[in-house]
């Protein structure tokens, strides 16, 4: 089957059922989106489907139905998204490997949402788990990357 | 001072036990030089000033040994070893290094000494001295008990100190000029006419001469990158997704691999039957490993879904698998005869609790799982004579010394290549998993194997913390509290833990009251005994360690008494406080919380202290008890390390601590059938979530004498001091953890 | 007559309209609200933004974790989309305490439609009236349950997730003899 990433066509040979996030991971090398819990509950696996945040352990490859960007796709170290930006200012990462998933929703709520409430980036934060805590900055973060987007 | 000597006395019967394990090795083993490990491995043209700094053509490389496990410590290690050294740390490459003899750790084989942190007695420093030899001698290189700053601060700066003074005399040589001729800085030694001689250019003359030793430490009023604020050394790649872990690492030819075990740990397998499996998409082995099976896949998904579809027919619990029968265990231990320590025992608890009015309580506190959100994963290639295993882990040396036994190698041939972890939280002080994935590779030789676990097989294969039991009794009288009495009743982590490293524990487990013990607490008669439960569940060290649980029995107790005195909870404690720099420490979150003013209707707060790992910390925690249940509203935290080398990393630290305490207190536990966790994934174990997170102020004190690590000693606290809090808002006392059991959360 | 009711609601739910009697009707009702209170229909049929987890473990009462918000726009799109873990997939629910996915877009019904807390009489007049029931007679009610991806979801959640009793064809016909009898409430 054919899948657009992050602006990249590929053909892969998967079965129909294989999640997203393991033809990411293992069959095209883009090790970004992280398996943590393979049952939606803890978000380290979201990438975008056509700009909306996906939990890609939850999405298999057959009804992929548009693009898909992964934290790689979002920005780069030399060139990084607002969001990925506002991260590094608060230094929000500890282990981090949580954070590609907690940035590629926050990318994905900013996007549909660019002015939001405290309490609405408290309900649109809350499916990304963070075992080492780090909920604090990143709340600080996303109204950083909030306010820098709509500057821009 | 009479508690004093007894204390000693029986430190030194443990430090001696320990010693006399080294002793068979003779003292010489520990007064020889510990060798350089860097010294094997440089290709001509490298030189190594010692072991923390490696200069070649392609630039500067800092070696910084302690595990990287969120912690920020490859940074930290990174910044003390610059500070001396007069490199800019973006500018450096950073390399956990091979695992060696010489990165032993001195400072967490002393946590495991009955010495109390605030203790500077002869005896104690006696006590600390034999700890820090068995800890050469076990080859003790491990990241934990926050002692990563402690036991790195003098050695990494003194590294970077002889380092730079060497290349500064190698320019002496050089150029003719006297040492007040010459400055250092970015890398390079300055010259006064303003052009640089870089250490990269130095270092082959350098490596001529004898290393300058005894450089005096710059003063913190001197510090150059010291006690500011770092951009973490990770924190773009971690922001990016650039970052690899363990899990992420690639290789030509690789495999993909995982593993199905006996959930009730030591129960074996009887048989099992792969014929479905075998016929899988991918599949290329299904073959028996100790305790199970593993799968060798093209991808890890079919690997997962093979292995689901393996039939295994598991051999019983070796140990007693109900929560219930556990529970009897842990209360059948309190008995004399399973006495394990009473390190406390101040004036006379007996006969001032023989009569009167004598307040009670029992506390339970469950099985808690680490749960990185990293599972365990592993890459393996063992070839003729040589195993290579890439993994995040915090006992490097440990792991090369037990792989090497399980593929009969020497140690040598074994090449540990450390990778960043995805948390780990006192997880990946175990090995279990890369000896799964060498007996893979031992069937499969010559191919690199990348082992994942599923979530269920790492929630359900963890070393979860134990469970623990309380019993307190105490007293009160003229608004004071006179007596304070705790037993407390545990699995030994220490004995279940070093006895899969193939370390003996000697003595009592101080683990099963730190904590609650160690507490700076003038109680006229005052005591802690610790009881040592039958090895059940196997369990081992959970973030914090003894205080995790001990904290939570020692303080809610603590508030019980005060309560029953008629006492303000916070200035009993200042009251009874025997020890300055953490009365300092009470008095500050007092401040900072505006301790005593009126918080409006249903509203609370709470304060606990504990003193783990010499960092006193005090936390208060208000709450509201909302229609939707209690929520957690702030959190005030003063804590004091004697010296903050970073002030945002430490604020993390502590913000992390505090939420890994309140999120684990609210809703997790462990419990057991069969032998069998039955919680397997996070939406049975799962902690803070972002909107119940508190605005939390973090205030870092400066006043203890000795430096000290911050990863644990924000944790113990956190648990009580909500319990107190609930407590204050709705008059319900709880006793028991995970505390959703009693109140509902928001 | 009840039996002879059914066969022509299988073969043409229009056809059934004029024949059943009110104490047919209410009873008819009274199958259909069984359906309707159920928690697999009121987890999502709340007048709130926040939908319900109860039906698998998590307690009478649970709200939806992670503090989920429908939104005005009911389908979570000022904070965390509802497709962001409710995939849209034909394929079985098979895994315990994963997000549940349909052949359609998660999304929970108009605010207008919610049942969770309601009586039988509540809920009723709300269901006969197309004021309140997004515009529907029987017949568009009826049709709504048969080609519902979510109504089909409901009675077959699988993964251990609870279910009302009955079919769909069984709620089918409990409609439109409530119909026949002129959609009577108690």
């Amino acid at each position: 089957m054919k899948l657009n990433v992050n602006g990249k066509n590929h053909e892969v040979d998967v079965e129909d059922d294989m999640p997203l996030l393991w033809v990411l991971r293992d069959e095209l090398g883009i090790t970004g989106p992280k398996y943590g819990c393979g049952i939606g509950q803890c978000g380290a696996c979201t990438v975008h489907i056509d700009g909306i945040a996906v939990r890609s352990c939850q999405l298999a490859a057959a009804d992929v139905d548009g693009d898909v960007t992964t934290i790689e796709g979002l920005g780069t170290p030399q060139s990084m998204h607002a969001v990925q930006a506002a991260w590094v200012d608060h230094q929000v990462a500890q282990c981090g490997y949580c954070q590609s998933g907690q940035i590629m929703q926050a990318a994905s709520f900013l996007d549909l949402n660019p002015d939001p409430s405290d309490d609405q980036i408290d309900a649109a934060m809350s499916g990304n788990l963070c075992r080492c805590g780090t909920y604090p900055r990143i709340r600080a973060a996303v109204k950083t990357a909030a306010s820098k987007l709509q500057g821009a | 001072m009479e508690r004093v000597r007894t204390i000693a006395r029986r430190s030194f019967l443990v430090g001696s036990a320990a010693v006399l394990g080294g002793v068979a090795f003779g003292t010489y083993l520990y007064k020889r030089e510990v060798e350089n490990p860097l010294l094997d491995q440089l290709a001509p043209g490298e030189v190594a000033f010692n072991p923390y700094v490696m200069i070649d053509a392609d630039g500067i490389t800092l070696i910084t040994p302690r595990a990287d496990v969120g912690q920020g410590a490859y940074s930290v290690q990174a910044h003390l070893i610059a500070e001396e050294l007069d490199v800019d740390v973006s500018q450096v490459r950073l390399d956990p290094g091979p695992p060696a003899a010489a990165y032993y750790n001195h400072v967490v084989a002393a946590e495991g000494m009955p010495i109390a942190a605030v203790s500077d007695s002869f005896f104690a420093q006696a006590g600390r001295g034999a700890a820090d030899v068995a800890g050469k001698l076990l080859g003790l290189q491990l990241t934990g008990g926050s002692s990563t700053v402690p036991d790195m601060y003098d050695r990494l700066r003194e590294a970077g100190a002889m380092a730079r003074e060497t290349l500064v005399a190698a320019a002496m040589a050089q150029t003719g000029m006297a040492r007040d001729q010459l400055e250092t800085g970015d890398g390079a030694v300055n010259l006064p006419d303003g052009s640089r001689l870089s250490y990269v250019g130095l270092a082959a003359a350098a490596a001529a001469l004898e290393p300058v030793q005894d450089t005096p430490l710059r003063r913190p009023s001197e510090w150059r990158q010291l006690g500011q604020a770092h951009q973490r050394s990770d924190i773009v790649p971690k922001s990016t997704g650039t970052q690899d872990y363990g899990i992420d690492m690639q290789m030509d030819g690789l495999v993909h691999a995982t593993t199905r075990t006996n959930p009730a740990r030591g129960g074996g397998m009887r048989g099992y039957d792969a014929a479905e499996a075998e016929k899988m998409r991918g599949v290329q082995a299904i073959l028996p490993i100790r305790e199970g099976i593993a799968v060798v896949a093209d991808n890890t998904w079919r690997a997962f879904q093979a292995a689901d579809a393996v039939n295994c027919d598991w051999g019983d619990s070796p140990y007693i698998g109900e929560t219930e029968g556990q529970i009897a265990a842990l209360n059948a231990s309190f008995a004399k005869d399973q006495q394990d320590s009473q390190f406390r025992d101040d004036g006379d608890v007996e006969a001032a609790l023989g009569d009167g009015e004598v307040v009670e309580a029992a506390y339970q506190i469950p099985y808690l799982a680490h749960a990185p959100l990293e599972p365990m994963s592993v890459v393996v290639k063992l070839g003729a004579g040589r195993l290579d295993i890439w993994t995040g882990t915090q006992i490097p040396r440990f792991m090369q010394v037990n792989a090497a036994k399980l593929a009969g190698l020497e140690a040598e041939q074994v090449y540990v290549h450390v990778l960043m972890s995805g948390g780990s939280f006192g997880r990946r002080l175990e090995d279990d998993y890369v000896l799964q994935a060498v007996e893979i590779a031992q069937q499969m030789p010559d191919v690199p194997i990348k082992m994942t676990w599923s979530r269920e097989e790492d929630f359900t294969h963890d070393f979860p913390r134990p469970m623990q039991l309380a019993r307190a009794r105490g007293k009160v009288a003229q608004g004071e509290v006179t007596a304070f009495d705790l037993g407390i009743a545990a699995t030994s982590v220490t004995e279940s833990s070093l006895g899969r490293l193939g370390q003996p524990a000697m003595g009592p487990d101080v683990a099963i009251v730190a904590g609650a013990w160690d507490q700076p607490f003038a109680i006229p008669d005052y005591r802690v005994t610790g009881y040592r439960a039958p090895a059940m569940v196997p369990v081992s060290s959970w973030r914090s360690v003894g205080a995790s649980g001990n904290g939570f029995l020692h303080e809610s107790f603590m508030d019980e008494l005060c309560h029953a005195a008629g006492a303000d909870p916070l200035q009993e404690r200042l009251r009874l406080c025997s020890h300055d720099v953490s009365r300092k420490v009470l008095e500050t979150v007092g401040e900072m919380s505006g301790w005593g003013g009126d918080l409006g209707p249903r509203r609370g707060r709470g304060v606990a202290f504990v003193l783990a790992f010499g960092v006193p910390v005090a936390q208060v925690v208000e709450v509201t008890d909302t229609d939707d249940g209690i929520r957690i509203d702030r959190v005030f935290v003063a804590a004091d390390v004697g010296r903050i080398l970073d002030p945002v990393n430490f604020e993390a630290q502590v913000t992390g601590g505090v939420i890994w305490g309140l999120g684990h207190a609210m809703n997790c536990g462990l419990t057991y059938e069969a032998g069998v966790p039955q919680q397997d994934n996070y939406h049975a174990f799962e902690g803070m979530r972002l909107y119940q997170t508190p605005e939390i102020t973090v205030r870092g004190l400066e006043n203890g004498e000795k430096i000290r690590g911050i990863g644990e000693p924000g944790v113990p606290p956190a648990a009580p001091a909500l319990a107190n809090a609930i407590f204050d808002a709705t008059g319900q006392r709880i006793r028991e953890m995970p505390f959703d059991k009693h109140v509902r959360f928001v | 007559m009840r039996y002879a009711i059914a066969l022509m609601v299988l073969a043409s739910p229009l056809a059934a309209q004029d024949t059943a009697t009110r104490a047919e009707g209410l009873q008819a009702w009274d199958q259909i609200f069984a359906v309707t209170s159920h928690p697999r229909c009121t987890n999502c049929h709340v007048a709130e933004d926040r939908p319900m987890w109860e039906g698998l473990g998590y307690g009478a009462g649970a709200v939806h974790g992670m503090y989920v918000r429908a939104d005005e726009s009911r389908i979570g799109a000022e904070t965390m989309p509802c497709r962001t873990c409710h995939v849209t997939s034909d394929a079985a629910n098979i895994v315990s305490h994963a997000p549940p996915h349909i052949d359609d877009a998660w999304r929970l019904p108009p605010a207008e439609l919610a049942w969770l807390g309601k009586s039988s009489a509540e809920v009723c007049v709300q269901l006969r009236d197309p004021e309140t029931n997004d515009g529907s007679d029987i017949p568009d009610l009826i049709d709504h349950v048969q080609t519902s991806a979510f109504v089909s979801w409901g009675f077959t959640p699988g993964a251990g997730r609870s279910a009302p009793d009955g079919t769909v064809a069984d709620l089918a016909r409990e409609l439109a003899i409530w119909g026949a009898a002129d959609t009577p409430c108690r």
